[in-house]
């Protein structure tokens, strides 16, 4: 009580200047070297000199913090959120620009930094309250405090190494939080424990914040931040790209974020197609036995069916099933005479292409399929904006049901494709009920009576 | 510079509570603990007067003594300079998240150092008073010249760690140097074994005069005939050279230190 009212006191004293963090125009420039460390007689004798580039961390960022806001910063990995952080505390210094800090500091980079592992929990107690610029009496005073958030009363003379993680974090913040300084950074370190213990860490950090403290916070947990901060900064590349209120640039961010996941989705297929054709090129002698081309018809990627593939060079505009009367055929009969037209355009100039058709049954088995190049014909060259007509002439030798054609245009490597398209159009027969199965094997059934002689 | 010994000053007790870590990790684990600092130094006597006294028989009275009282003094500067070297990489998870004066790192090696000097110091006013030396007649003028050599360890420990961080292979040189700064003082052997014409190089080394005072104040007030302590400017010229190395530790340390945190 008494700390709360004295730092109330000091905000009051304060009040001529309510700025309490202050960024002037910083910008951060990190060496990145290309080899390890040169040694001392590579220096001395110049043998190597390390070669590096400048990678700028923070290109000209500006804001401020004032005293008694919640200020959150927000933006991908690499964004320069945590360089900021570690500018303010002290702990770097910026290549250029200014920083004014107005008040007692303390950061909570990582918790328990400096813990000893072959010390106990008490006695680390003291050393990192020191390290985070407690004085010793203070801790002597909120010891018991810190031992009980911690929860940890039963292991707190036991050395650190034995700890589980979790608790070792748990006791990192039982003591950090203790410190009481007036302008607290945080950096992703409220994700702690177990749910009962993140829960009084969200209470302490509110009790803070209503005690009129400063707290700078750098989360990815967007929830938190528009929940916490009064005010949030969005950050990417190094630069500061918004600052405002924080359901508009949680809101910005999170679209920004859809956009990349957006991009990284189509990048993803895209790989993916590439890998299909690189299957099909090594697997290529299954293709045309057929075995494989049961998996071109039924690709998926992430559980999405991809009904289509292929460069795009050739793309198949139209299909049409029609009679020997070019009348169009919405059933046919078995034995029917079918013709399946379709119109190729050709985007660019495609040497020798190959005019394939696939015919499948629901349950994507291949009931049969050819092109033109397993008929020895050659195709010759087609030019760029060229449209072609490809008629397969077919005898519905099925019996009845519904069948799916498959129509493709490859190279001439016979292993990658212009365009593909699984399923364009549906044959349905009309069932006559003259067998059982897929397809007529012609067959003729004769029969005789054999009587046993007498 | 006075502004940071302010600084230092309000982070007095993360210098303690580093200091006492220092201490506690060094002991832990270890049955006797602190004795071990009493117990050393004596373990160390009884081999050297084995050695010296009775197989190599150097002709110098209670060799033993003659030698830990410089000993213990060298031993503290090269063990501070030894472990302060690594001390800034070793400690690179706090110099990577917290602020706070990075000295206060290779100086709390120092410090912890010092202590175990004194215990082992009181260990060594145990062993004289028994073997009957009045160590006690000079004693005033122990502390001034811990003083003084604390300014030496500092300075060294400082130079030795920040320069560390850039050039690693530091740490392995320093131990030579270190071979090299032992064999160069009159430690195990006195000055005036010393041929005339290199006694010049050998009093340039401040630790030489330094071991020269605390023989003086411990083992020649039992064995008058080679005492005499280091003459004026002697001592003057030491005292210099302990300055100039202090504030070369000190500037270079304050030079490099915000680079430390990228550098690591």
């Amino acid at each position: 009580m008494n700390d709360t009212k004295k730092y109330g006191e000091d905000r009051i004293k304060n009040s001529g200047n309510d700025i309490a963090v202050s960024i002037k125009s910083v910008s951060k420039k990190y060496k990145i070297r290309h080899e390890k460390i040169p040694s001392l007689k590579q220096t001395i004798l110049k043998l190597k000199r390390a070669t590096y580039e400048e990678f700028l961390a923070l290109d000209n960022v500006s804001f401020s913090v004032k005293h008694g806001e919640t200020c959150g910063l927000i933006g991908p990995n690499g964004s320069g959120k945590s360089t900021l952080l570690k500018l303010m505390a002290k702990i770097i210094q910026p290549t250029s620009g200014e920083i004014i800090v107005n008040g007692p500091l303390s950061a909570l980079l990582e918790l328990g930094a400096g813990f000893h592992p072959d010390l106990t929990g008490r006695e680390n107690i003291y050393i990192n309250a020191a390290i985070l610029g407690m004085k010793k009496r203070n801790v002597d005073k909120k010891l018991n405090d810190i031992i009980e958030f911690s929860g940890l009363e039963r292991f707190i003379d036991t050395p650190v190494k034995n700890y589980s993680s979790g608790m070792y974090m748990r006791l990192g913040f039982s003591v950090a939080i203790n410190v009481n300084p007036d302008i607290l950074l945080v950096d992703e370190v409220l994700a702690v424990g177990d749910q009962a213990f993140q829960a009084k860490c969200y209470k302490v950090i509110y009790d803070f914040m209503k005690s009129g403290k400063t707290i700078i916070i750098v989360s990815h947990d967007l929830e938190t931040i528009s929940d916490l901060c009064s005010k949030v900064i969005f950050m990417k590349d190094g630069k500061l790209i918004d600052m405002g209120k924080p359901l508009d640039i949680v809101a910005k961010y999170r679209a920004y974020i859809e956009e990349l996941e957006k991009k990284r989705i189509i990048e993803q297929q895209r790989t993916e197609r590439k890998k299909i054709f690189k299957t099909v090129i090594e697997d290529n002698r299954k293709v045309i036995d057929g075995e494989e081309i049961s998996k071109l018809s039924n690709l998926s990627i992430d559980g999405e069916t991809i009904n289509r593939f292929g460069s795009g060079d050739a793309e198949i505009k139209s299909v049409k099933l029609l009679d020997e009367k070019n009348k169009q055929m919405d059933f046919c009969k078995y034995g029917d005479n079918l013709k399946i037209v379709c119109e190729i355009l050709f985007r660019e100039t495609v040497k020798g292409p190959i005019f394939g058709i696939m015919i499948t049954d629901p349950k994507n088995n291949i009931i049969y399929g050819t092109n033109s190049r397993l008929n020895n014909m050659k195709t010759g060259w087609f030019k760029k904006g060229d449209l072609v007509k490809v008629i397969y002439k077919q005898k519905v030798n099925l019996i009845g049901g519904e069948y799916y054609i498959t129509l493709a245009v490859g190279y001439s490597d016979n292993k990658t494709y212009c365009d593909w398209v699984n399923n364009i159009a549906t044959i349905n027969v009309i069932n006559k009920n003259i067998a059982e199965g897929i397809a007529d094997l012609d067959s003729k059934i004769n029969f005789e009576k054999i009587n046993k002689k007498k | 510079m006075f502004s940071a010994i302010r600084t230092l000053f309000s982070y007095r007790e993360l210098l303690f509570s580093l200091t006492k870590k220092e201490l506690k990790v060094k002991y832990r684990g270890s049955a006797l603990g602190f004795f071990w600092s009493l117990l050393n130094p004596i373990l160390t006597m009884l081999v050297y007067y084995f050695v010296f006294s009775i197989v190599l028989r150097a002709g110098i009275k209670e060799f033993a003594v003659f030698l830990i009282c410089a000993l213990l003094p060298f031993n503290f500067l090269s063990n501070s300079v030894n472990y302060g070297a690594s001390s800034i990489i070793a400690n690179s998870n706090l110099v990577n998240k917290i602020y706070f004066p990075r000295e206060i790192i290779p100086l709390s090696i120092v410090l912890s150092n010092l202590i175990n000097f004194f215990f082992e110091l009181a260990a060594l006013f145990i062993v004289l008073g028994i073997m009957g030396y009045k160590f006690y007649i000079f004693l005033y003028l122990l502390p001034v010249v811990i003083f003084i050599q604390f300014f030496l360890v500092v300075g060294m420990s400082l130079l030795v760690s920040a320069l560390n961080v850039f050039f690693r292979d530091l740490q392995h040189l320093i131990t030579i140097i270190m071979m090299v700064w032992f064999f160069g003082t009159p430690i195990i052997y006195p000055l005036s074994m010393v041929p005339e014409r290199f006694q010049f190089i050998i009093k340039i080394n401040p630790m030489t005069i330094y071991a020269a005072y605390y023989r003086n104040i411990f083992y020649y007030v039992k064995y008058p005939e080679g005492a005499g302590f280091p003459s004026a400017p002697e001592t003057l010229i030491a005292l210099g050279i302990t300055l100039l190395i202090f504030f070369i530790g000190y500037f270079v340390f304050k030079r490099l230190e915000f680079r430390f945190a990228e550098e690591i």
